[in-house]
């Protein structure tokens, strides 16, 4: 239960953020002891770069506050989406904040919203869409992997999450999200190799009041095959879109400044005044990485209007075109 | 229930709507016998009024000026590529001259033509048929020019119910000062860094954002839930039209405190008796009688009844010395001792997120805040949004692209 509400003391049991630097994030559970791979209960040690942690130290400690280790120290924080996002278990590829923002505010999320979300895959999308829903309303999630279904299921319940959403075991470009989904969505996102055979499915999930589609795709092929399929059927407001981040370091450099003065004046001279000394200069400059990733995948947003303007096909996005005749 | 539901989606006297002509769009709000600016034209609206949300309206002339629609509830439209019977394409545009007069029909015959009868595939037809070049234009380019007369003569409107999505875009498409430069992308991600949603008191200090962020908070904290907004501003009265236009639930609106910056913060510091105090006569103004009778200073001396911002800063007060769990910085102003001043209300073990159109004054931000020991996980960053139009054989990056503005994001620790 660490991720509902806002805690001050961790307790056995608890996920925990472990914050070494800003590229050593981890997440640890608070608990004393763990099955280890022979089937005994050792003590939970977790290895860091700066020396062990043993877990058990972590119950009782204020969120928020420092921690020895060996050879070091670090900080522990109560999780959150955004955290979990960057410390969780891969199973999966999985999507990152910036496009899981964008996904949030597109799909028109606030508490109360019904969505519906395939794949599950390894839940980085899902806590921050439990997040927007609750309290009132829910997230069904679907996936076709047995195993990630049951993983998930554990960590949103681990999590306190638990009744706020619903994890299903269930191929949906077969079969659909289910009858007892129909008209409830206000939201549908897929994150599956080949949305344009379950984005026909969703058209009888969503609400007579229509609601909001999202796709995420890395290649372009399957964004034009979606898009499409979502024209198809009548989906509108039809917009695809792509978000980078790039993260800044701020570091204070030296530059050297060359001394062209100098040359005006015999080296005689020069040296009397001493312009031939060396010159630096302090710069203040905000940096980016070497390398940035140049591409995480297409997000193609729609509308499915409400019932009642479903047979208006009408363009309601812009046409802006380049090429030239 | 359902009726309420029914009701909902009408549209009323009073509302807000977003109308919609292809991607422009416009907030309004309907009264009874409005007009509506829309680029050139002057619409009535007074047709939309107890149709329903996302219905299409039709522009139609009116008899007695030429500058005047009405609107006309429509269940199909027409499209111009569609109707429109192509006979003949050229392969490519080796045929076509640059400077040559290609349109047969006068800038007058076209206003005419607008005037009597307003519609794209009306105009469209006539162009095509007096073009002298059409015929000889690729395919491609045909349904180019199409589309591009289309969107020019285009007769429909949709009326929305304002999002914060389309509210987002419209101040940003309209002018991107309107909300400091804050692009969808950047609120996005201000709105999730700073980990808003339905639990606990968040803190904005916003200096103009046409009321998108409270609107945006405000929305993310949810209508009957427990989350509280505090909204400091600069000036006398707070930006507000994002938030208007919302229409939020009573309940919800009243947990969003507006207060000034300076007024507020004078308030915690220099009248700490007043808020501390009034916590209880505040709970028995609730119950209907007049706020006048009940503020009385000890000896029984009659005071000032309060005025309403006095009371809304010292609510804001009483929140603020049991801290909050956001911090929100979206300002004009330079950030450092706006961020220095308001971190102290911010509990630890919670995230902030500052935005400026500029990287400069973050940077100053950065150093301020590294060289803390309680301030941890600084990180500064942009971001690229780019859209794309997908079609067949024709998809590519949109033409015209937007830069946003910058994002730091920091936890603060307990102790
Ligand atoms: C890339 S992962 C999703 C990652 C997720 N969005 C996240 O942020 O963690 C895609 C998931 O879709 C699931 N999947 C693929 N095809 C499916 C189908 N037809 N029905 C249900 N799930 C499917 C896969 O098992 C996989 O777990």
């Amino acid at each position: 239960m660490s991720f509902e509400g806002y805690k001050d003391v961790i307790e056995e049991g608890d996920s925990v953020i472990l914050y070494l630097t800003i590229t050593q994030v981890y997440c640890v559970k608070a608990q004393p002891k763990i099955v280890n791979k022979k089937g005994n209960l050792v003590d939970n040690v977790f290895q860091t770069p700066f020396g062990a942690l043993k877990c058990f130290d972590l119950i009782g400690k204020y969120y928020g506050s420092k921690i020895s280790l060996s050879k070091g120290w670090g900080y522990v924080m109560q999780p959150n989406p955004e955290l979990w996002t960057i410390t969780l278990p891969h199973r999966t590829q999985i999507i990152y904040t910036p496009d899981i923002s964008m996904i949030v505010l597109q799909l028109e999320i606030s508490p109360g919203s019904v969505v519906i979300e395939s794949g599950t895959g390894s839940g980085s999308l899902s806590h921050a869409l439990i997040r927007a829903v609750k309290p009132h309303g829910h997230l069904h999630t679907f996936d076709f992997h047995e195993d990630r279904v049951k993983t998930a299921r554990d960590e949103f319940q681990e999590h306190g999450f638990g009744k706020y959403v619903t994890v299903k075991h269930h191929d949906v470009c077969v079969n659909g999200f289910g009858d007892d989904l129909d008209n409830k969505a206000d939201a549908v996102f897929l994150d599956l190799p080949h949305p344009w055979l379950a984005i026909p499915h969703t058209v009888k999930s969503f609400k007579d009041t229509g609601g909001r589609i999202c796709s995420f795709s890395p290649c372009i092929e399957q964004v034009q095959k979606s898009c499409l399929i979502l024209s198809k059927y009548g989906f509108q407001e039809i917009q695809t879109t792509e978000v980078l981040q790039t993260q800044y370091s701020v570091q204070q450099r030296t530059l050297p400044v060359l001394n062209l003065e100098c040359l005006k004046v015999s080296k005689e001279e020069a040296e009397l005044e001493k312009q031939i000394k060396r010159d630096v200069t302090k710069v203040m400059s905000a940096i980016p990485p070497a390398s940035v990733p140049g591409h995480t995948g297409y997000l193609t947003f729609a509308t499915m209007p409400p019932v009642w303007a479903r047979n208006v096909q009408l363009n309601l996005s812009d046409i802006d075109d380049c090429n030239n005749e | 229930m359902e009726n309420a539901n029914e009701d909902t989606n009408k549209i009323k006297v009073g509302d807000f709507v977003i109308v919609q002509r292809q991607g422009y769009t416009k907030l309004h709000k309907i009264k009874a016998q409005s007009n509506l600016i829309l680029g050139s034209f002057h619409i009535e609206m007074d047709n939309v009024i107890g149709e329903r949300y996302f219905d299409t309206f039709q522009m139609k002339n009116t008899s007695n000026s030429k500058k005047f629609y009405t609107l006309e509830k429509v269940n199909e439209v027409n499209s111009v590529v569609e109707s429109l019977n192509i006979e003949k394409s050229g392969t490519d545009n080796r045929h076509i001259q640059v400077n040559a007069e290609s349109q047969g029909l006068s800038k007058e015959d076209i206003d005419k033509l607008k005037d009597e009868q307003f519609g794209s595939s009306n105009i469209v037809e006539q162009l095509v048929n007096n073009s002298k070049t059409f015929n000889m234009k690729t395919e491609y380019s045909q349904e180019k020019y199409l589309k591009k007369k289309e969107k020019k003569y285009f007769e429909y409107i949709v009326i929305r119910r304002p999002t914060i999505r389309l509210l987002a875009q419209m101040f940003y498409r309209q002018d991107p000062t309107k909300t400091l430069g804050i692009r969808v992308d950047d609120l996005s991600q201000i709105l999730n860094h700073a980990n808003i949603h339905p639990e606990g008191n968040h803190l904005l200090y916003d200096s103009g954002t046409s009321g998108l962020l409270p609107a945006a908070i405000t929305n993310l904290i949810g209508s009957k839930t427990e989350g509280h907004l505090i909204h400091m501003h600069p000036g006398n009265e707070c930006q507000k039209n994002a938030f208007m236009a919302m229409q939020f639930p009573q309940e919800q609106v009243e947990r969003c405190t507006n207060v000034n910056l300076y007024s507020v913060l004078r308030c915690f510091y220099q009248n700490k008796d007043s808020y501390k105090k009034t916590q209880d006569t505040e709970i028995d103004n609730s119950c209907e009688e007049p706020a006048q009778k009940k503020i009385k200073v000890e000896d029984g001396e009659e005071q000032l009844p309060k005025k309403s911002w006095q009371i809304d800063n010292e609510r804001a007060c009483r929140i603020l010395s049991n801290r909050v769990d956001s911090l929100i910085i979206t300002s004009k102003e330079h950030p450092v001792n706006i961020t220095k001043e308001l971190l102290q209300f911010l509990n630890g073990n919670r995230q902030f997120v500052v935005f400026n159109i500029l990287k400069e004054p973050l940077m100053d931000l950065y150093n301020y805040l590294k060289s803390r020991e309680d301030i941890i996980s600084i990180r500064l960053c942009n971001n690229f949004m780019r859209n794309y139009q997908v079609l067949p054989e024709r998809t590519h990056p949109e033409v015209n692209m937007c830069s946003g503005g910058y994002i730091l994001t920091a936890y603060k620790l307990s102790c």
